[in-house]
């Protein structure tokens, strides 16, 4: 009854007096996405206008035509290539590590009961929530006595550990909500208890890995305290504090036109994602438990 | 079967989570010169070092910094968040593309988000919040130098906010959202307007989502940092310092902070700020219970 009227709700031709009663709302939330998107239309423009037009406030009248060779110029001189395939590399290879780590675990933890698996996922949970400069000292020590430092070893270990709780914590409503016949069925055809996992359960849970997988790329892309702790050097810099050197070093070159397009390449690949899986990623927050 | 899909994670966690944190905290209570110090250079100082951090007033500013951040943003992000959502359900039109947009900075690099609001929203040559105070004719208000030392930190939470409400925003619709539609429509037959609704109906069934909703917030704000790091020329800037950046500063930058080398110092920060959290989290569980309703 209720989801039938709720499907009549959309169909609902235009209701004058109904619509009056919301038009305070439309006017609070048009502000808000109005100043979003006017503010990041301005930056695209940037990145393709000059400084001296940026500095005159005449930044939308592309006096001079476009500018595409600010994303040449930030993309080759300023190391936002080495820090845009580094982050490529921590963020490809952290989600890939953490799902192979994480499913097994989560899949155990929901679906069978055994000593430790109550005090395991709320471990979990509380990790979630421990800030990470009470872990950052001993794990400092820990990477210098391995040697791990300053390389992208270290970075990417670090991603996935830490990624590890949350994804376990997410998959595991998933795999709970899986229904018991499919093991009953596999084990009847001599199916082993860990083929079954790999080859049918695995494939069922695939909308919440594929859910978790691009919260994790997104959470190791925009990263920044680690990696700024861990990855020193220019060399193994991701975007976050990549980008931070390049705004440091533009603002005294006056290179405003590069400054944003440098801006819109860090931002571009989450951007992207989003913008075709948001509907996925939105149901994510708060779908699959409590994102930490 | 179990001991083998478990082994990897059970690991890992031990390796970067658990042994990291006991020994966060056995630190804290020891004078070490170097982070990377083997325990036998550790000299044993008890609770010198919080008595320490007390006393220092930068990482008094800086705590209360932070203090304000939590309670200034907490009050912003959490009305704000709270009104959309609300707006929202209330069954406009475009409901997806407006939350899309309003979730959309958390998906971004905060360094990227930062940079847009400090060279542009806040220019003063060419910013945003300027050139619409002009068009609105507010000239003296368009003459404020919203960066500088006087509205920094306002400046700072602002943005910070403006980020966080989207996340905030889908929490509080999640709650609402597993509210029957039923009971509103119970509600208006029995001539409950849309504001005793909210009051009487939405508010107390909203509790636990409240509770997760501070809980949050408290975990995401505490590890405040990048904005503080992008905000500040200089390391020591107490208009916008938080703990973060003053551990930051204390044990791998040096910057102008730094007056001792010790990294006992730095995990006692770690220490307070975890207490910080475990001490919200307690509160909200005494003060909010949703357990006395069942919907």
């Amino acid at each position: 009854m209720a989801k039938k009227e709720k499907e009549k709700k959309v169909r609902e031709p235009f209701n004058a007096k109904r619509e009056a009663k919301l038009i305070p709302g439309y006017i609070l939330l048009i502000i808000w996405v109005a100043f979003t998107v006017c503010a990041l239309l301005w930056i695209v423009a940037a990145s393709f206008s000059t400084s001296p037009e940026i500095m005159k406030g005449q930044t939308l009248k592309f006096a001079s035509g476009l500018h595409p060779e600010n994303y040449a110029a930030a993309w080759s001189s300023n190391n936002i290539k080495v820090f845009f395939m580094n982050s490529a590399i921590y963020a490809v290879l952290g989600t890939f590590f953490t799902i192979l780590i994480s499913a097994p675990c989560s899949y155990v933890l929901a679906r069978f009961t055994f000593l430790g698996n109550k005090v395991l996922s709320s471990s979990f949970i509380v990790a979630m929530s421990i800030p990470q400069i009470m872990i950052v000292l001993p794990l400092f020590g820990l990477a210098t006595k391995a040697h791990l430092t300053g390389t992208k070893i270290i970075l990417i270990l670090l991603y996935i550990g830490m990624q590890v709780p949350f994804t376990t914590t997410f998959l595991m409503t998933f795999f709970a909500n899986l229904s018991r016949t499919y093991e009953e069925a596999a084990a009847i055809d001599g199916c082993s208890p860990m083929k079954t996992f790999w080859k049918i359960m695995m494939p069922l849970a695939q909308p919440g890995i594929v859910t978790v997988g691009i919260f994790n790329f997104m959470n190791i892309w925009n990263e920044y305290f680690i990696s700024l702790i861990f990855g020193a050097t220019e060399k193994n810099m991701s975007v976050g504090p990549g980008l931070k050197s390049v705004l440091t070093s533009m603002q005294y070159t006056g290179n405003w036109g590069g400054l944003f397009a440098a801006v819109i390449i860090v931002f571009l690949p989450t951007f992207i994602i989003y913008v075709v899986l948001s509907e996925k990623i939105i149901a994510g927050v708060t779908g699959g438990g409590i994102k930490g | 079967m179990i001991v083998v899909f478990l082994t990897p994670a059970v690991i890992l966690f031990l390796g970067i989570f658990l042994y990291p944190i006991v020994r966060t905290v056995i630190m804290s209570l020891f004078n070490i010169e170097g982070v990377t110090d083997p325990m036998k250079l550790w000299t044993f100082v008890g609770v010198d070092n919080y008595v320490k951090l007390f006393n220092t007033s930068l990482f008094r500013t800086a705590s209360f910094n932070l203090f304000r951040i939590w309670l200034y943003g907490g009050l912003i992000v959490m009305t704000l968040s709270l009104l959309f959502a609300v707006i929202l359900t209330s069954g406009i039109r475009g409901k997806k593309f407006f939350r899309a947009i309003i979730y959309m900075p958390n998906i971004v690099s905060a360094v990227a988000l930062a940079t847009m609001w400090l060279q542009y929203v806040y220019s003063p040559r060419f910013g945003l919040i300027k050139s619409i105070l002009e068009t609105l004719h507010l000239d003296n208000l368009a003459k404020v130098q919203l960066l500088d030392n006087e509205h920094k930190f306002m400046a700072l939470v602002l943005a910070y906010c403006f980020g966080m409400v989207g996340y905030h925003m889908l929490i509080w619709l999640s709650g609402i959202e597993r509210i029957s539609p039923e009971y509103y429509e119970a509600a208006t037959i029995d001539g409950a307007n849309k504001i005793a609704q909210f009051r009487y109906m939405t508010m107390p069934l909203l509790k636990g989502v409240f509770k997760t909703n501070i809980t949050m917030w408290s975990v995401s704000s505490v590890g405040f940092f990048v904005w503080s790091q992008l905000f500040s020329n200089v390391t020591a800037d107490t208009q916008t310092i938080t703990p973060y950046v003053y551990m930051y500063a204390q044990i791998f930058g040096g910057g102008n902070t730094v007056t001792e080398r010790n990294s006992g110092l730095g995990a006692a920060v770690g220490v307070l700020l975890s207490l910080c959290v475990v001490i919200v989290f307690t509160i909200c569980n005494k003060v909010i219970r949703d357990d006395d309703l069942e919907f």
